[in-house]
């Protein structure tokens, strides 16, 4: 080993010094305890005596030199950024995180589960119900009569089966009220989540599957105040304190005295109110200019439906309502296509 | 229905702009959907609900607006119409009174057809219906303005002995003026001749008998016919007309003779004419109804307080006569145009609705909590949370499906399924009675929109029947298929679903319910396996048939399913949680590596191995295994790892030495395992 060809692969070596740990293996070659420049001075008694001086000189010479040519190094690297840490020595943080990726509840289960959510700690329970149901349970026991036009807004699907009674899928969850008033007394404080089928045309806005949910109070001297009271609580909750709330009187066979609720549109807030209805032009998509969004229907459970249960109408009144699921669920996320919610798209599913 | 602003103010004064009173008609409860600036006028789109038929016209809409807005209603004065000499001998014969109540009919003879004048066209297009010709065109107008189906037959195209009011023959038929042909039965009412058939009542005229541009003669009928009638036979042939739409819902008697009047007053006017007979057959008897209720009945049940003077007003606005039966007591004498109050429930309906829904104040009721109980459904609802922790989508679908779609996957299995009576297309025949051929439609979409992997889950009712019995239980079905990337600390991996996947999810599904005693058999080799819980089938896993999937087009796939009842594995859930002393003492683990063949299932060998190991071997479970290189071919290598602890002691190597031999030496005997 000579210092001439030392000197030759030092040069070589002092342009692959770009890195901390590149300049650390370097010194360590030459000036560890070990390293090349201790090994050379080691082999300085084996020289002959007129050699030594000149040798020793020599190697302490290369040694400067190593040693400048490390304080220079140091300089250039501690003005560069840090580098990126080898493989297997640091995290790269912008790599992919490891992790069992989660699936979605489907949103209808989703609005469900949060408006049964807000009844339930004002006190109601949870129950639910065959969909295969009585003509008696669906219809007649709800006071409405059979061959009446106030059936037309129940179109039925109604199933083959050689039993007497005749059976359908429930068009909507209030046969449900019948099942518990007839197995249970008052109090009687419920909601019930469903599915119900209607043999409606498909479109944007129509199926002939959707889900309601249901909810009825049954107890000596509620009134009507209190299913505005208890809808006014439930609508705040899912579509915020600011919304406005009107009941609107309507007709139901099953309820008396009848309303459906609006609440004031979540798009425009009815803010252009006053004259959209008599212009054509940009009406609101959502409200069709009319400032208000229908949600549900209610009233004050009829006494006809109060007798067919074995209920005394004079002592127990009570309220009862209905939504349809998809039509809140659509308002709160902004669909505005029902059939989204059973193509059941993965890209849609796992927004929710 | 629609109606127009200034042709309400011909019966009340309106001081008030179209949009404020539309806004008062939607608060008392009837709903203007639309209002529209049209040609001068407003038109106004009504809904109307079915109890109250009375206002399905304009006068209706009147006498409701003069309620609500407190105007006086402006009753129009009868017409006086001169008979001339009486010289037409016209019967009318009504085979039954129950389907026909009241029949008038009025002959008009020298009438000129011609075209309406225009504010007779602009009102009946302003309102959506077509201008016909003079005498068309007054019917409509009048149906319009009171609510009461007039028809105009060609007299000279019916026989003039007269005309009968009849159940149709099965059989007859008849030429409508625009539905076509209907065959007739006898579920339905005519109004014929001696000859055929000219009218479907109160539904359609006939094209025979039509009012024509020749007609110089009409026969004017007015009248009630039987509501249930007219709404069976308008759903068997499904033409729904504005004079059925009426009919079915009910008419005021006392507008009959009103609208007949206004019509032939307004025919004499416009398309000149005589009448020469008037001719009314059936007398309806019409005893004012009354109804006994409570002064406070509207406080009890809508918890606001409308002052007994208030009360008398509203009703009296109303048009209900009061009269105080007690200090308590009202009697109420009803209007004969509103069909639809019969007891105190309708009143205090009444009341709110004209007080107002607004005035009601918002209170909250007490509510008796029900002692909480852990029910089906919070069992379902831990069943969804479980499985999406597990990376599955949980989906909606369809309980009605196609039967070709059940046809295809019933292969093998004896169901009978339910059949829907009236569906409305193929897609609605059959209640389900899987969710399987759904789940496999949804992972068919999904592959459509470029999925590379889909996992899915739904709970929903199954239905079937068995000698006639209907069965409806819930049902948890999953599907798993395709690949996905799995991310590790120094590569990726490829991940394709099988069932061991799905045996993990259910596994893992039973851990978080405390279902404990469950396993899964194998059926018969054809890649069936069944999911026992308690001894009892719950349900199966299985790899679609690749011809199904060939049908939905997924290639170079599987897909996985499991079905389960959810009645069976909730029956086996426990949830209550018991807690069990941590173990004290060290546990010696021995791990044995061998080769088994592939025909050896690892089953039945685990299970021989906990029943060698004894009361010191607390648990054997596989660690590792391994295709490939380096074993040969047709074998598998496979870790299982025992692990060894003796209750209240510290446990010696000696002791587990002999057992793990005597292990080694079962595998190799019993299972002819090589030890590796
Ligand atoms: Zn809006």
């Amino acid at each position: 080993m000579d210092i001439y060809s030392i000197r030759t692969q030092i040069e070589l070596e002092v342009n692959q010094l770009n890195s901390r740990e590149a300049l650390e293996a370097f010194r360590n070659k030459y000036l560890a305890r070990k390293g090349i420049i201790s090994q050379l001075t080691g082999s300085i008694p084996s020289l002959a005596v007129e050699e030594r001086a000149a040798f020793g000189k020599e190697v302490n010479l290369l040694k400067s030199q190593i040693l400048a040519i490390i304080a220079e190094k140091e300089k250039t690297l501690a003005a560069e950024k840090p580098s990126t840490p080898a493989p297997g020595g640091g995290i790269d943080i912008g790599m992919p995180g490891i992790a069992q990726e989660i699936g979605r509840l489907h949103p209808i289960t989703q609005t469900i589960d949060e408006i049964t959510s807000i009844f339930v700690q004002m006190g109601f329970s949870v129950v639910e119900g065959p969909e295969i149901e009585t003509e008696y349970n669906n219809f007649t026991g709800l006071n409405i009569p059979l061959d009446h036009p106030s059936r037309d807004a129940f179109d039925t699907f109604y199933i083959k089966s050689p039993a007497k009674n005749r059976l359908l899928l429930r068009s909507h969850t209030s046969p449900v009220q019948i099942r518990v008033m007839k197995s249970r007394r008052p109090p009687l404080a419920i909601i019930v989540p469903g599915r119900v089928y209607r043999p409606d045309a498909v479109d944007a806005s129509h199926l002939f599957m959707f889900h309601q949910i249901e909810g009825f109070m049954v107890d000596e001297g509620i009134r009507f105040s209190d299913l505005k009271g208890v809808l006014e609580v439930f609508a705040k909750a899912v579509f915020g304190k600011e919304i406005k709330m009107r009941f609107r009187p309507h007709f139901f066979p099953f309820t008396e005295p009848s309303a459906e609720v609006d609440i004031s549109c979540i798009i425009c807030q009815g803010r252009q109110l006053s004259d959209v209805l008599t212009s054509q032009g940009k009406r609101c998509s959502v409200c069709g200019g009319k400032g208000w969004l229908e949600i549900l229907g209610s009233g004050m459970i009829h006494p006809n439906v109060f007798k067919h249960v074995g209920y005394d109408p004079t002592k127990y009144t009570g309220f009862a309502f209905g939504m349809g699921i998809e039509r809140i669920a659509m308002l709160k996320y902004g669909i505005s296509d029902i059939r989204l919610f059973f193509e059941n798209d993965l890209r849609f599913l796992r927004q929710f | 229905m629609k109606i127009t602003y200034y042709w309400l103010k011909d019966f009340v004064e309106i001081k008030i702009s179209p949009r404020q009173l539309a806004d008062k008609l939607t608060m008392a409860g009837i709903e203007v959907k639309g209002l529209e600036e049209k040609d001068g006028d407003f038109v106004l789109d009504i809904e109307t609900t079915s109890n109250r038929p009375d206002l399905l016209s304009v006068y209706g809409i009147a006498r409701e607006v003069a309620v609500i807005t407190g105007k006086s209603f402006k009753e129009p004065k009868p017409p006086k119409i001169a008979t001339a000499q009486n010289k037409t001998d016209f019967d009318i014969k009504i085979n039954s009174p129950k389907d026909c109540p009241l029949y008038t009919a009025k002959i008009i003879r020298g009438v000129k057809i011609g075209p309406s004048p225009g504010w007779l066209k602009k009102r009946l297009e302003l309102v959506g219906c077509r201008s016909i010709n003079n005498v068309v065109d007054i019917t409509n107008y009048i149906l319009f303005t009171y609510g009461e189906p007039l028809h105009a037959f060609d007299f000279d195209r019916i026989s003039s002995e007269g005309i009968f009011v009849r159940r149709a023959r099965r059989g007859e038929r008849l030429m409508t003026i625009d539905a076509g042909e209907c065959l007739l039965d006898e579920d339905m009412l005519v109004i014929a001749d001696n000859n055929r058939i000219l009218a479907l009542a109160g539904i359609i005229g006939g094209k025979e008998s039509e009012v024509s541009g020749d007609t110089k003669n009409i026969l004017l009928e007015a009248a009630i016919f039987a509501p249930v009638l007219i709404r069976r036979a308008r759903q068997k042939l499904g033409i729904e007309t504005n004079s059925s739409y009426r009919f079915e819902r009910g008419i005021d008697s006392e507008t009959v003779q009103k609208a007949s009047a206004c019509a032939c007053a307004l025919i004499l006017e416009l398309a000149s004419g005589k009448m020469t007979l008037k001719k009314e057959t059936g007398l309806l008897k019409t005893r004012p109804r009354s109804i006994l209720t409570e002064v406070a009945s509207a406080e009890k049940i809508l918890g606001s307080h409308i002052l007994p003077k208030e009360t008398i007003k509203i009703l009296n606005r109303l048009g209900l006569k009061t009269k105080r039966a007690s200090k308590k007591m009202l009697r109420l004498t009803i209007p004969p145009y509103r069909n639809d109050l019969f007891t105190q429930i309708d009143i205090v309906e009444e009341l709110a609705r004209i007080h107002g829904y607004d005035a009601i104040p918002n209170t909250l009721p007490k509510i008796t909590p029900q002692p909480p109980s852990l029910q089906k459904r919070d069992l379902v609802s831990l069943t969804k949370q479980t499985l999406v922790a597990l990376g599955l989508n949980e989906v909606i679908t369809y309980s009605l499906i196609s039967r070709s779609l059940w046809g295809m996957f019933s292969e093998g299995q004896d169901v009978s399924v339910i059949e829907v009576e009236n569906p409305l297309s193929s897609e609605q025949e059959i209640l389900r009675p899987s969710l399987i051929p759904s789940l496999v439609k949804c992972v068919a979409h999904n592959y459509n929109q470029r999925q590379q992997y889909v996992y899915l889950f739904e709970i929903a009712h199954v239905f079937s029947q068995k000698e006639g019995n209907l069965r409806e239980e819930l049902q948890l079905a999953i599907a798993l298929s395709g690949s996905r990337a799995i991310f590790l600390e120094d590569m990726v991996v490829k991940d394709t679903a099988g069932l061991l996947h799905l045996k993990g999810i259910i596994e893992t599904l039973c851990a978080r319910l405390g279902v404990e005693r469950y396993e899964f058999v194998n059926r018969n080799h054809n890649q069936i396996i069944d999911i026992c819980i308690s001894g009892e089938g719950a349900g199966s896993l299985y790899q679609i048939p690749r011809r199904i999937l060939n049908y939905f087009d997924i290639k170079n796939r599987q897909v996985i399913v499991a079905q389960l009842s959810l009645d069976r594995l909730f029956a086996g859930a426990v949830l209550t949680k018991q807690f069990f002393a941590l173990p004290k003492f060290p546990a010696i683990t021995r791990d044995i590596s061998f080769i088994l063949k592939e025909e050896i299932p690892v089953q039945e060998l685990l299970a021989a191995l906990k029943e060698q190991g004894g009361s010191l071997l607390a648990a054997v479970t596989i660690t590792d295994y391994y295709r490939g290189k380096q074993i040969p071919a047709g074998y598998r290598g496979i870790t299982v790892s025992c692990v060894y602890r003796a209750g209240e002691r510290t446990l010696r190597e000696e002791e587990v030495n002999p057992i793990d031999a005597t292990l080694r030496a079962l595998l190799e005997k019993r299972f002819q395992a090589k030890m590796r």
